[in-house]
């Protein structure tokens, strides 16, 4: 049994004629969860179909030490009941007939969808829907899972209930397991690792540190480091709205040019003086009027050497 | 093999030749399926554009039936409709039977199921919202109406050729109520069966070549219609 | 309007006290109708999936020949029929002239299943493409082998096969210009719409009438079927 059941070596994706992504590296660990984040159409989709191997391979190659199984985006069922659904996705799988119903029957019980095993799929609600994919998934066992954005299309209650099942569930120590996930609170609850997929490229690292100190200007603004110092040397400290603090006494001092209320405060934009740059911060309401000026200072953030990209 | 060249070479003499009879069957068959195809027209667009916004129980039953008049069995309406014709009977009076208006008003009422039901059908594709936009931007029902025809103009276009297409072809109901006599009120596809019969089997062969090619050539504007529609829309491939 | 009431009076005696021809000629529409769609349905059904599923070189031409053959003029196919299966004349036969097979039944059942071939076809792959390509996506990422995606896209498609094959049924057994053309001297052993065409305006009204109200009872219980799954699909599509 190897101990990466999938990994993407040198691989290059694309939808139709058009190279999404190339020089992809990537190794799924048993035992792992990683999370893949990237911007709308960067590729996230097709970048887990190609290592489920619904798709060819643009270049390079996807390497499999085991089964690899996805559950892709939409949920999918057939017109049929929900445990005929997951039953069919054992058969196809290979599972021995006398084995099915129990093994789909554990797997809705995991996801706490038993009692809706007899239903017509397709009177099941979004959040429903979504749990039994995901159980889908879960009872074949396979080696590798993927799973295509499996919160997408939920309200926020029914997210977050899905997301508190889904951080046990998920981890198993025999299987490795890829999620494309909509935002960094997804990658944050479930991921080891995670991967982001911006501009073409792929880049990946322990969870805490991609997404606390991104290697690159890009990968930090789209990480939510909407903020940036210019320093004297050319480098520039890109910033959270967390990373600045309200001080009289700060060294650096900026006007309001926008006021976003929102709910845990006001998310104000300054103009930094001297043209430093643009910050963000949150104040308590009612917060300042725009135009106002606001003294500042930085705690935390990540530098970007002057040529870095 | 030599027996089904010989035949078509035959065939193909007799049309190179301009056969005068063979020329008036075409002339006479486009006629009929034409006006029956404008009868149709007139009589089922109106109908289509009321049926398509299909929200009343009236309107869906009344799409129902036009879907399942396509299947109507055409000698079916043949006989009911020649019997109507009897001298005797209720139509009595026009004195049409075995005579060509007979033949357009069984060829009119095959074609009315047709243009209904795929002129609602294409009718129905339009984005849900656009006339209810245009209702409240205060277009009157007949601007309505032009509007749904225009957006839609694509899928009707299609309807005609169809109809058009089916009036052409269409064997048994003209055989039953126009008597399929020579020169009056034979068609195209009702001549094979009359020269069949009297064994002239490359003439039968000439009248299905005409036939076949009228019917590619609506095939061709057809194609052509739609391609106008399609050639700017990318298709993105599936996963 | 004696002629009227005495026709269809007349009808309704010969199918209530069930004339014996009439019977026989009923039962042999439903056989050959029957035989012909299984027999279509056994090709065709597999060759649709295979259309409507699969991406492959020349699969748009062939998709173009079975949409295309749904519009073969019956009378067209009757008379290639005719001239394939024709056994001898001074030029040699047809090249099925050994099948021997010209004015019988046999001949009449492979036409009709000609006829409805392409109407399987084509409806079949038009159902199976109606299935969402992500569920079978998602069946191919769980491992499902392209027999089982096959499986799975007929059985969600299952009102629209099960559609396709009664079209293909009541085109068996509407379809009357291929049957005059390869089944006719059959004599006693006639169709029920080939009996009709031969029917001559004011003779045998009674016998006409009956056999055009069988074949419109025939066709109401496959429209009510048709229209019923057409419901289904509606409310299975709405919930």
């Amino acid at each position: 049994m190897s101990a990466v059941p999938l990994a993407a070596r040198e691989l290059a994706i694309a939808r139709g004629s058009r190279t999404l992504a190339q020089g992809v590296e990537l190794e799924l660990r048993r035992g792992e969860v990683v999370a893949l984040l990237g911007p709308n159409g960067a590729g996230k989709s097709t970048l887990l179909a190609t290592l489920a191997g619904l798709l060819e391979p643009a270049a390079g190659r996807v390497e499999r030490g085991g089964r690899v199984a996805a559950a892709l985006q939409a949920p999918a069922l057939a017109r049929r009941s929900v445990r005929a659904n997951v039953e069919a996705a054992l058969a196809w799988w290979g599972v021995p007939r006398d084995q099915r119903r129990e093994r789909a029957l554990t797997a809705l019980r995991a996801l706490r969808v038993e009692q809706l095993a007899e239903r017509p799929a397709a009177a099941l609600s979004g959040g429903e829907a979504r749990r039994v994919h995901l159980a889908r998934g879960l009872a074949l066992q396979p080696d590798a899972l993927l799973l295509d954005e499996p919160f997408a299309g939920l309200d926020a209650p029914t997210r977050a209930e899905l997301l508190h099942d889904a951080s046990t569930l998920l981890r198993a120590p025999e299987r490795a397991t890829l999620l494309v996930v909509h935002d960094r609170a997804e990658a944050w609850a479930l991921a080891d690792r995670v991967a982001v997929l911006l501009d073409g490229e792929l880049v990946s690292g322990p969870t805490a540190e991609l997404l606390e100190q991104p290697p690159t200007a890009a990968l930090a603004g789209f990480l939510g480091f909407s903020g940036e110092l210019r320093e004297a040397d050319g480098a520039s400290v890109r910033l959270r709205p967390g990373h600045v603090v309200a001080d009289p006494a700060g060294p650096l001092a900026g006007r309001v040019t926008h006021r976003i209320p929102e709910e845990d405060g006001l998310l104000c934009e300054l103009e930094l003086e001297d043209e430093r740059g643009l910050l963000q911060l949150r104040l308590p309401h009612p917060g300042p009027a725009a135009g106002e000026l606001v003294r500042v200072r930085i705690d935390g953030g990540v530098r970007i050497a002057a040529g870095a990209r | 093999m030599a027996f089904v060249l010989h035949l078509l070479d035959e065939a193909f003499a007799r049309i190179a030749g301009g056969d005068g009879a063979l020329v008036e069957t075409a002339l006479r068959t486009l006629w009929f399926a034409s006006l029956a195809t404008l009868f149709a027209l007139l009589a089922g667009l109106p109908l289509a554009l009321w049926l398509a916004d299909g929200r009343t129980r009236a309107r869906r039953i009344g799409l129902t039936l036009a879907n399942a008049g396509l299947g109507l069995p055409p000698v079916v309406l043949g006989v009911y409709l020649a019997l109507l014709l009897l001298p005797a009977s209720p139509l009595g009076g026009l004195s049409w039977d075995y005579r060509p208006p007979a033949v357009v008003l069984a060829q009119t009422l095959l074609a009315l199921p047709i243009v209904v039901a795929l002129s609602a059908a294409a009718l129905r594709t339009l984005p849900p919202g656009l006339l209810e936009q245009a209702r409240a931007f205060g277009a009157s029902r007949p601007q309505r109406a032009l509007l749904a025809l225009r957006e839609a103009r694509v899928g009707l276009a299609a309807a005609v050729i169809a109809t058009l297409g089916s009036a052409l072809a269409e064997v048994g109901a003209v055989v039953i109520v126009g008597g399929n006599i020579r020169g009056s009120t034979n068609t195209l596809a009702s001549t094979v069966l009359l020269d069949l019969a009297a064994s002239d089997t490359p003439g039968a062969i000439a009248d299905a070549l005409v036939l076949v090619a009228l019917l590619l050539l609506l095939a061709l504007v057809l194609t052509l219609v739609q391609q106008g529609r399609t050639r700017d829309a990318t298709a993105e491939g599936l996963v | 309007m004696d002629a009227l009431f005495d026709g269809l009076g007349d009808a309704f005696r010969l199918i209530v006290h069930g004339d014996r021809d009439l019977i026989a000629t009923t039962l042999r529409t439903l056989r050959i109708g029957v035989e012909a769609t299984l027999l279509a349905a056994l090709l065709g059904l597999p060759l649709g999936c295979l259309l409507g599923l699969r991406r492959f070189r020349g699969r748009g031409v062939l998709l173009t020949l079975a949409n295309a053959g749904m519009r073969t003029p019956p009378v067209v196919l009757g008379l290639l029929l005719w001239v394939a299966l024709w056994p001898d004349s001074r030029w040699g036969g047809g090249p099925l002239a050994g099948l021997g097979w010209i004015y019988t039944l046999d001949a009449v059942i492979l036409a009709q299943t000609l006829l409805a071939l392409p109407i399987v076809i084509a409806l079949t792959a038009a159902a199976v493409q109606a299935v969402p390509a992500a569920l079978l996506d998602q069946a191919r990422a769980f491992g499902a082998s392209p027999w089982q995606t096959a499986l799975l896209a007929l059985r969600e498609a299952r009102i629209g096969v099960v559609a396709a094959l009664l079209t293909a049924l009541g085109t068996a057994m509407a379809a009357v210009g291929a049957i005059l053309v390869v089944g006719t001297s059959l004599g006693n052993a006639t169709l029920a719409t080939a009996a009709l065409t031969n029917w001559e305006m004011g003779g045998q009204n009674a016998a006409a009438v009956a056999y055009g109200t069988v074949l419109l009872g025939i066709f109401l219980v496959l429209a009510a079927a048709l229209t019923r799954l057409q419901h289904r699909r509606t409310w299975a599509a709405q919930t």
